[in-house]
């Protein structure tokens, strides 16, 4: 594929990200702040969102799996899940924390959740095909165009 | 480089939002220390550290930013402590400002914000 295409389709495809809700205008200050200094910002604290958010859920699932679950340790979970999903502006995954603390019943914590869950891998795998056509982009000569 | 660089303190539980924080600080010519929670950011200031400008997450285990605002106060820190929270509900500003903090900010914490609060404390450095 050609450098225009491959630039065509990041920009079709980052767009579709924020307009699906996916991700906000917190992920696009990330994007300012990568700079010569530091040019894979976005990538390294996208990757420590996954491993951080990663840990966090399997913390979530073993405790709500305890015969007496410990709901304080829940909401802490959950707590910081939501500070990281706002920081790098994953939007559907901070909404559906919000909700988790907010609106569902102590009966429904495992429907919240799968919901938690399935907003986190949805955007891991969208952010993940992001920077692989970044690196297309990139190793075909090209710049990756700015959206701001 | 300035031979005295100003030094904010960041006090806040989450690991990326301090990283995301820090290269914003960076950007604008601060150094910053961090704190995980209120309790760190108190010792700090009991152990003789002087800070410039002190960003205060409100939700945080140990101790929060509510009481660790008042602690800071009462420890004679006169520096502006800036409330950061996303939950912006009037009481718990309110519960910041009577703590003693002189503004509460909304998360997640932006170039433009950051801008604001260091011209308003009179914290940038010339270009």
């Amino acid at each position: 594929m050609d450098l225009g295409n491959l630039q065509r389709g990041y920009i079709d495809y980052i767009s579709a990200l924020f307009h699906e809700g996916f991700l906000d205008s917190q992920f696009t200050q990330l994007q300012q702040l990568q700079d010569e200094s530091n040019p894979e910002f976005v990538l390294e604290v996208a990757t420590l969102f996954f491993e951080d958010s990663e840990k966090l859920l399997n913390e979530l699932s073993r405790t709500l799996d305890q015969q007496a679950v410990d709901f304080k340790k829940v909401d802490a979970h959950v707590h910081q899940l939501k500070g990281s999903s706002s920081s790098i502006g994953a939007q559907r995954v901070k909404n559906v924390c919000i909700a988790f603390r907010d609106i569902c019943e102590e009966t429904n914590k495992e429907g919240c959740l799968q919901q938690v869950k399935q907003e986190f891998y949805l955007v891991k795998s969208k952010l993940e095909t992001l920077f692989r056509l970044e690196r297309q982009i990139l190793a075909a000569g090209g710049s990756i165009p700015i959206m701001w | 480089m300035a031979n005295s660089m100003l030094l904010a303190l960041l006090v806040e539980d989450n690991a990326i939002a301090r990283v995301v924080v820090s290269k914003l600080m960076v950007e604008q010519g601060m150094a910053l220390e961090e704190a995980e929670n209120g309790k760190a950011a108190v010792e700090s200031v009991k152990g003789g550290k002087s800070y410039d400008l002190i960003l205060m997450d409100r939700e945080m285990p140990v101790m929060d930013g509510h009481e660790a605002t008042k602690q800071l106060r009462l420890l004679g820190v006169k520096a502006p402590i800036v409330a950061l929270s996303a939950d912006t509900q009037q009481c718990h500003k309110d519960l910041f400002l009577q703590a003693g903090a002189d503004e509460f900010i909304e998360k997640p914490l932006t170039k433009d914000k950051l801008a604001q609060i260091l011209t308003k404390y009179g914290l940038r450095r010339g270009p």
